[in-house]
């Protein structure tokens, strides 16, 4: 039996630990442990409701837009406020535009390398490759010209010693199986990527005014202001960047977002059979299309057992299903108790004890729906809105099962997504049908406004007394809800169970293991001095423990320690 | 916001994490105290990880401001150049937001779109833990840290201007919690 440590996992957001029990070459038990302390919601006691989203959006560095979308439905919940609908559409936007970003990011730049063999990409030969890339995907910037001067980039770097920011990848690792044409197509869309990733953020500064941290959101709507001929105001000009930004977007994410996934799923098909771990699901619906909340472009729900036939729907903002089955447990966590309460009631004591497998071993607290273990993120989202019949859901999940299958040479079903490459396939499916809706919500905004329709606020009024309120958004990551009581106009409970909560949590009262640790189960170790493996699974589901902690680590450690134990 | 000047001062830092708000504090001091000229752009832009790269691209020059990890007492004001910050791995500790400010700076150079020189003006912290204020000798190097950025756009030709009603700075997260409440109960 070898003890893996590795600490931390992700290659720069937050402080995640993972401990794995390998013997005979798999994972036989594994844990996972957020290593920071937590508990920035007390921060908000005694607040401005109105002011809460300022404070949340600040909570992580990276997701912030998240923390305000989900703070002010929070606090219209409580106070049972509408927003107009240009808001709704407005906010659809940038959550969109945040989301592609965050999807694109998140595949090229933070685990692409997992994948992808950077070394071997010096081997291709550009025309191949160039050739291979035309018979996929019409996208222009596959020329053998721009290839080979993405090659000879790259070659300078590697004989300069200069790898920079590429020195973590584990290339000539066993595990690394693509040829040398499709690791230098990689490498090129990775560097296309930043490109993209940028300009797709445009769209979240010209509607919130910056990006991190947005800045026209108000409880009650939005603050952009609208008037068509007005310079300083949401006009033709901005609208009309926006769409263009839009229009490129999507090219980019169905021309080659979608076939790079696809051509890595066909390759490693093996890891669309490991990786599964919790197949309980849990994903709330979003982009709303009324005022109330009661109709969304996206659908959210529940699955249990990797059934589809189990699904149940999550219809509204004010659902009672969502509303009453959510718990935390905090049985592992360094907090002072073994309680598992509902967010109004919980309360955020820090206890720290050792690092201890068999009691308290993580900062996260373990999220539970209906007591039970939910993974949460794009596979969930995909999973459930391929069960409720969602179209661009299903289409697109149909084109990438039969893409990737033709890569594989096999016939791939839905069964598949399963897994640590499913994960990614979903985020990436997730991608495509939010480049296509994101289209449908502009010409939305567009018609809404050209009926002459130009409000954008409906003011709050906090009564006397006490209010509850929760507020959900379907994140990047998965299901982010924030939770609020308000006592005479100020709050006195605030609690935020965002994603990687749900996702990389501990064990919980019951001793069932959290979606990471499950997950790792049963992976492959070929050499536990470097465990790519575990690296491959975990990254699938795109840990941000920044937002789960928070983003510092004060001993500065950049590097990834691994030790064999 | 919508479009960056050739020439931009961030502080980076969260807020809510104590002496950590040294950057986004010197951009609230900087604004409230001076006006700057065209091609300066100023901005707190949070703790943004990898999603500091659009921030940094095609800029001519980049002061960042931040708080630093370094061996001298808190409140201590140092400033590094390019080489340092730009260090291939194993990188010089230098900033707790290293890992996000490297690796943009690092792949910016692979697209071809790195800015053309950065500085990194520090300052050493006391505190970085859950709180909505300045350590007394981090609070008491703000004025420093925000005569170096405006001695340094003077030398490269940009001098602000001193406000002539210049107000105390006043950021969002040290108001009071009560802030705005009289305004928004209804009896």
């Amino acid at each position: 039996m070898t003890r893996i440590v590795v600490d931390p996992v992700t290659r720069i957001e937050g402080h995640l630990r993972i401990d794995c029990e390998v013997d005979g070459g798999k994972v036989q038990k594994a844990w996972s442990s957020g290593q920071m302390y937590r508990g920035i919601e007390t921060i908000l006691l005694g607040r401005d409701p109105r002011d809460a989203w300022i404070f949340t959006q600040r909570f992580c560095g990276v997701c912030t837009t998240v923390h305000a979308i989900a703070s002010v439905r929070t606090v219209e919940n409580a106070l049972g406020l509408e927003i107009p609908l240009n808001a709704q559409y407005i906010r659809n936007l940038i959550v969109m535009a945040h989301a592609m970003h965050d999807h694109i990011v998140h595949f090229y730049q933070l685990s692409a390398l997992d994948w992808v063999d950077v070394v071997s990409a010096l081997k291709a030969d550009p025309a191949k490759a160039s050739a291979l890339a035309n018979s996929l995907s019409p996208w222009p910037g596959n020329s053998k010209e721009q290839l080979k001067a993405v090659q000879d980039k790259v070659k300078n770097y590697v004989e300069a010693g200069q790898l920079g920011i590429f020195t973590n990848g584990y290339w000539g690792h066993p595990a690394m199986k693509l040829p040398p044409e499709v690791n230098l197509l990689a490498v090129a869309h990775y560097l296309q990527a930043l490109d993209y990733q940028r300009r797709v953020n445009q769209v979240v500064t010209i509607l919130g005014s910056k990006t991190p941290n947005i800045q026209n959101l108000a409880v009650g709507g939005v603050a952009n202001a609208i008037n068509l001929d007005n310079e300083a105001t949401l006009n033709m000009n901005r609208l009309f960047r926006v769409k263009d930004i839009l229009d490129e977007m999507s090219a980019f994410i169905q021309q080659v977002y979608f076939v790079d996934v696809c051509a890595i799923a066909g390759m490693y098909p093996e890891w669309l059979g490991y990786g599964a771990g919790v197949t309980n699901y849990l994903a709330v619906p979003d982009l709303p299309l009324d005022t109330k909340g009661t109709k969304f472009d996206l659908p959210g729900g529940t699955i249990f057992n990797g059934d589809l036939a189990t699904v149940k729907e999550i219809k509204s903002f004010q659902d009672p299903y969502f509303k009453e089955n959510v718990t935390e447990s905090i049985a592992h966590a360094w907090y002072d108790g073994d309680w598992s309460k509902h967010p109004y009631e919980e309360e955020t004591v820090p206890k720290y004890t050792k690092f201890d497998d068999s009691k308290k071993y993580s900062w996260v607290k373990a999220p539970r729906f209906q007591g039970k273990v939910m993974q949460v993120g794009p596979l969930a989202q995909v999973l459930v809105g391929f069960a409720l019949g969602h179209e661009p859901t299903k289409r697109w999940a149909v084109k990438t099962l039969e893409t990737a299958g033709s890569v594989a040479k096999k016939q791939l079903s839905p069964a598949v997504l399963h897994s640590t490459l499913g994960r990614h396939a979903a985020r990436m499916i997730r991608t495509c049908v939010i480049s296509e809706l994101a289209l449908k919500h502009w010409n939305l905004l567009a018609e809404n406004i050209g009926k002459g329709d130009t409000a954008i606020f409906n003011q709050p009024v906090f009564p006397k007394g006490e209010q509850r309120g929760f507020g959900f958004h379907e994140a990047p990551r998965g299901t982010l809800s924030h939770w609020v009581v308000i006592q005479d106009g100020k709050i006195k409970n605030y609690q935020a169970v965002v994603p990687s909560t749900w996702n990389a949590g501990p064990r919980d009262e019951k001793n069932q293991p959290g979606p990471y640790e499950a997950s790792l189960v049963g992976n492959p170790v070929a050499n536990p001095e470097l465990p790519l493996e575990v690296l491959r699974t975990v990254h699938s589901f795109d840990p941000c423990l920044a937002c789960a902690i928070h983003t510092l680590d004060p001993e500065g450690r950049e590097i990834a320690t691994v030790r064999a134990l | 916001m919508e479009m960056l000047e050739p020439v931009r001062v961030l502080g980076l830092g969260n807020v809510l994490m104590g002496d950590d708000a040294l950057g986004p504090w010197v951009v609230e001091a900087l604004l409230a105290g001076w006006e700057f000229p065209e091609g300066v752009s100023v901005v707190d832009v949070g703790t943004p990880g990898l999603d500091l790269t659009p921030f940094l691209a095609d800029a001519d020059t980049v002061l960042l401001v931040d708080t630093v990890k370094a061996a001298a007492p808190p409140g201590t004001l140092l400033v590094y150049g390019r080489r340092e910050l730009a260090g291939r791995s194993p990188l010089p500790r230098v900033s707790p937001h290293d890992p996000g400010l490297t690796e943009a700076l690092f792949t910016l150079e692979l697209a071809g779109a790195a800015p053309r020189d950065i500085v990194l003006v520090g300052v050493v912290p006391e505190r970085v833990e859950k709180a909505v204020r300045l350590s007394p000798p981090v609070r008491a190097a703000v004025d420093a840290a925000a005569g170096e950025v405006v001695r340094r756009l003077s030398q490269m030709g940009l001098p602000p201007r001193p406000r002539a009603l210049a107000t105390p700075p006043t950021p969002w997260w040290e108001r009071a919690a009560d802030f705005r409440i009289e305004l928004s109960v209804r009896a």
